[in-house]
């Protein structure tokens, strides 16, 4: 009985030092951006000067107007033709339904290496590589699989009748499109723009590919500056990242379960 | 669900039209263009000319050079990496799977939040942790245990660290779907007639879920074989990993054509080996397992 007890402790602590290696990065990450000693662990002392130099530092303001304005024109694209695309294939039976959901997957089926390689040799051929349009477009690609998986999911649950029900009492299919599909499929919208939004501004491995050198990213000016410069506000600045990220993930979780909305995607 | 009775063409058409257009233009064309660009000719200081020739795939499959320090070894990494991440997700994926409530929607939203935060994020954190100068050997030297730093990022062990932290997730929800999927009467079948845990495990839960770690280790092995955002952010700048000198090729060397033949011959080497590992797995345990349910 003891020696099973004693497996089921250390089979406990195992699973607590897996759970501590997931979690320690962060953990740590954030402990540093607020320690007035820096690296030095244990903590010195509380302090807010890293988050003083980080978010006054002109790099990052404008890595982060940048990723702003990226991250909604591409989310709002992805959501509008995703949600086009299942209206298509949903509401009015398009033809080659699987081709056209295989079609819509397949940023996500190629590994992101393969796809911004040749995103980028193309656009170069196009003349386009390193240009805002570029960058835009591939971000749009790139989120389209994820909104489209969740505008399915939202319209899986929905009752056509009512869309037949709004045309019979004369509705047209634009106000049937306003004033009953969208108000009832709204959660899905807004959880499928949220999760656009952060896969965007979060992306580094196609950016890396596509972003123009005047115009870069907030991922992609942190890596250079981990790269050249080394100092906590660094840290300051991933913990605003990760605050980003966790609202959206509290959000997503509210609106329509994390799993749901992220079950299988690739980073 | 319900779809309209009668089929609506044009306008269904009309509502794929956009996502169609874009998916064609910079997913699909450019996959079919980098094919078409691994046959050029490659022109030293010019960009390339188009012809149909095999130089890039000779260069590369034609040198022992690229095929044991690029080829092989980041199969190596990638299998060990793979290994790795499958020893840390299944005794989480085996925990979850029992525990129920708040402490499952922790573990979940854990498991999850790393494909939300982001590579540099979390590349930042490691970084932080083990760099010289970094957390580990600031700490340690602050309290006189070493005396100069050691060396954990920018080199192998940094990539092999990252690539199985990222892995981790994937892998343990893999599995999680897979053990959740076992009927839980048959390990309580075997506490019954007295087998330890362990021998519950090795007998029951291992075979059963194989599956789900057959799958899992697919996804993780595809993903770090082809993995160049990791090896370029925590690696050494020479790390012959395959898919980081694909990127080197194109957007440092700007030889396309080399890059694209590199790229294509990662894409054929992952396909070979996935196909040989199910064909393994398949003689090895579907079968056998086939039989005893």
């Amino acid at each position: 009985m003891s020696a099973l007890r004693l497996g089921d402790v250390a089979f406990r602590v195992l699973v607590c030092a897996i759970i501590l290696f997931l979690v320690l990065p962060v953990v740590v990450t954030m402990v540093v951006s607020f320690n007035a000693g820096g690296f030095v662990l244990p903590p010195t002392g509380f302090s807010l000067k890293w988050y003083e130099i980080a978010w006054s530092s002109n790099e990052f303001i404008s890595g982060i107007q940048v990723s702003l304005i990226l991250g909604v024109s591409a989310s709002l694209l992805a959501n509008i033709v995703a949600f086009m695309l299942v209206l298509s294939i949903y509401r009015y039976n398009a033809r080659a339904k699987q081709a056209l959901t295989l079609l819509a997957m397949s940023p996500l089926l190629v590994p992101m290496t393969i796809l911004g390689l040749s995103m980028y040799i193309f656009l170069a051929q196009l003349g386009l590589a390193g240009g805002k349009s570029a960058l835009l477009m591939g971000h749009v690609v790139l989120t389209l699989p994820f909104a489209f998986r969740i505008l399915t999911a939202s319209f899986q649950n929905y009752d056509g009748t009512l869309d037949e029900a709004a045309a019979n009492v004369g509705a047209s299919p634009v106000r049937t499109l306003f004033s009953i599909t969208l108000p009832i499929i709204k959660t899905g919208l807004i959880a499928s723009f949220v999760l656009c939004f952060i896969i965007s501004w979060n992306d580094f491995a196609l950016s890396v590919f596509l972003a123009p050198s005047d115009w870069t990213p907030l991922p992609i000016q942190l890596y250079s500056y981990i790269k050249f410069q080394y100092d906590a506000a660094g840290a300051a600045l991933v913990s605003t990242l990760v605050l980003v990220s966790a609202v959206a993930i509290v959000l997503l979780d509210r609106l329509i379960g994390l799993q749901a909305a992220i079950g299988g995607s690739k980073g | 669900m319900f779809t309209l009775p009668v089929t609506r063409g044009r306008l269904a058409f009309a509502l794929s039209v956009p996502a169609l257009t874009l998916l064609l233009a910079f997913v699909v064309a450019p996959l079919i263009w980098i094919v078409r660009v691994s046959f050029y000719e490659p022109i030293a200081g010019a960009y390339m000319r188009p012809a149909w020739v095999l130089d890039n795939y000779v260069q590369f499959l034609g040198s022992v050079w690229h095929l044991q320090n690029v080829l092989i070894f980041t199969i190596e990494v990638a299998v060990l990496t793979t290994i790795l991440t499958a020893l840390l997700a299944y005794p989480l994926a085996m925990y979850m799977a029992r525990v129920e409530g708040w402490a499952k929607r922790v573990l979940m939203t854990v498991m999850l939040a790393p494909l939300l935060i982001g590579l540099v994020s979390l590349s930042y954190g490691w970084i932080v942790i083990f760099r010289g100068g970094g957390v580990l050997n600031a700490t340690a030297q602050a309290l006189g245990l070493i005396d100069a730093p050691i060396q954990y990022m920018y080199n192998m062990r940094g990539v092999i660290i990252l690539l199985v932290y990222i892995g981790v997730p994937y892998m343990t929800l893999t599995l999680l779907d897979a053990i959740e999927r076992i009927n839980p009467s048959l390990v309580e079948a075997a506490k019954i007639c007295r087998a330890s845990p362990w021998v519950a495990f090795v007998k029951i839960t291992l075979p059963l879920s194989t599956p789900g770690l057959y799958a899992g280790c697919c996804v993780v092995f595809a993903l770090n074989f082809s993995a160049f955002a990791v090896p370029l952010m925590v690696g050494a700048p020479n790390t012959p990993m395959i898919g980081l000198m694909a990127y080197r090729q194109a957007m440092e060397i700007n030889n396309f054509p080399f890059a694209g033949s590199i790229a294509i011959i990662m894409t054929v080497a992952s396909a070979v080996i996935l196909i040989g590992f199910s064909g393994v797995m398949n003689k090895l345990f579907f079968t056998r397992i086939g039989k005893a349910v």
